[in-house]
């Protein structure tokens, strides 16, 4: 029990900061009690700093716009009527934010270094395909806008790497 | 010369504690120094991490990874020192706080002070 709640917060910690944080936390709660109420206190610290430090406001903004973009024409060719419903403007702001909120954690739980072209397709992959499976929007506009909005995310990630902190290992 | 950014308080406290442990400064016993240094106030350890990171990000201080103990379930301490740039913040700091410090004396008083470093010593 004790060691499956640890393993636990250890999954819910992003591994750039995983090792360590563990390792507090282990070295200051004798009881898996107190071990729980300050993993409860302390994770979501951890993982709000670790966005902040791999997020690119500027790139953000960016995909945030074009992602919109890609819904609005998909909308526009599709069912423009939506539209003109009350909020329908807002709406295809629903699944470029999911979009947008997938690659911010995908970056924030990446393992730190440099990674490969792969392993950055991987969270714009993700995030379309969960986008879909939500079915904020009728499907035909998740498709359209998909197809238009993936090919640019992963131009965008590819030309503007997501940022990663050099922290050192072991000395 | 790099000219270092003004610091916050809390950021004061934890290159404080930073400079204070020495070789020892890692989380807990960062965290452990900050919350002296803040009594009254409880600190929490979520809080210090948001701030090394940031202190790390610009620049004042340094962290690397040490090897794993037992005591902590064989995990590793992430160990801070400061930099050249977190020192000379730092000293900013403590004289702009000495200036304060020396300015608030001279309107309330030598009274004050005493007042003020008997509790120092008892708290």
């Amino acid at each position: 029990m004790g060691n499956g709640m640890r393993a636990l917060v250890g999954l819910l910690l992003p591994p750039a900061c995983r090792e360590e944080v563990l390792g507090d936390l282990h070295e200051r709660n004798a009881t898996l009690a107190r071990f729980c109420i300050d993993a409860i206190r302390t994770v979501p610290h951890v993982i709000a700093s670790r966005i902040r430090r791999t997020a690119d406001p500027q790139l953000l903004l960016l995909h945030a716009i074009a992602l919109y973009l890609c819904y609005y024409a998909a909308a526009w060719f599709e069912a423009r009527a939506l539209l003109r419903e009350t909020w329908g403007l807002a709406r295809p702001a629903i699944p470029a934010l999911l979009v947008l909120l997938v690659l911010l954690l995908e970056d924030a739980y990446a393992k730190p270094g440099s990674r490969s072209r792969l392993q950055l397709t991987r969270g714009p992959l993700i995030a379309f395909v969960g986008v879909f499976l939500a079915q904020s929007l009728p499907p035909k506009i998740v498709l359209f806008g998909g197809a238009l909005g993936l090919p640019l995310t992963l131009v965008l990630r590819l030309f503007f790497s997501p940022q990663s902190t050099s922290r050192q290992g072991p000395v | 010369m790099a000219k270092p950014d003004s610091l916050g308080q809390f950021e004061q406290l934890v290159l404080t504690a930073i400079l204070t442990r020495g070789e020892d400064a890692y989380g807990v016993s960062i965290h452990s120094k900050v919350e002296e240094l803040a009594r009254p106030k409880t600190v929490s350890l979520g809080a210090v991490y948001v701030t090394l990171d940031r202190l790390e990000d610009k620049g004042l201080v340094k962290s690397w990874l040490s090897d794993p103990t037992p005591e902590r379930g064989g995990r590793a301490k992430r160990c801070y020192r400061l930099e050249a740039l977190g020192e000379r913040a730092l000293e900013e700091s403590a004289v702009t706080a000495k200036r304060v410090w020396d300015g608030i004396a001279e309107v309330w008083g030598k009274e004050w002070v005493k007042q003020w470093s008997k509790r120092w010593v008892t708290e």
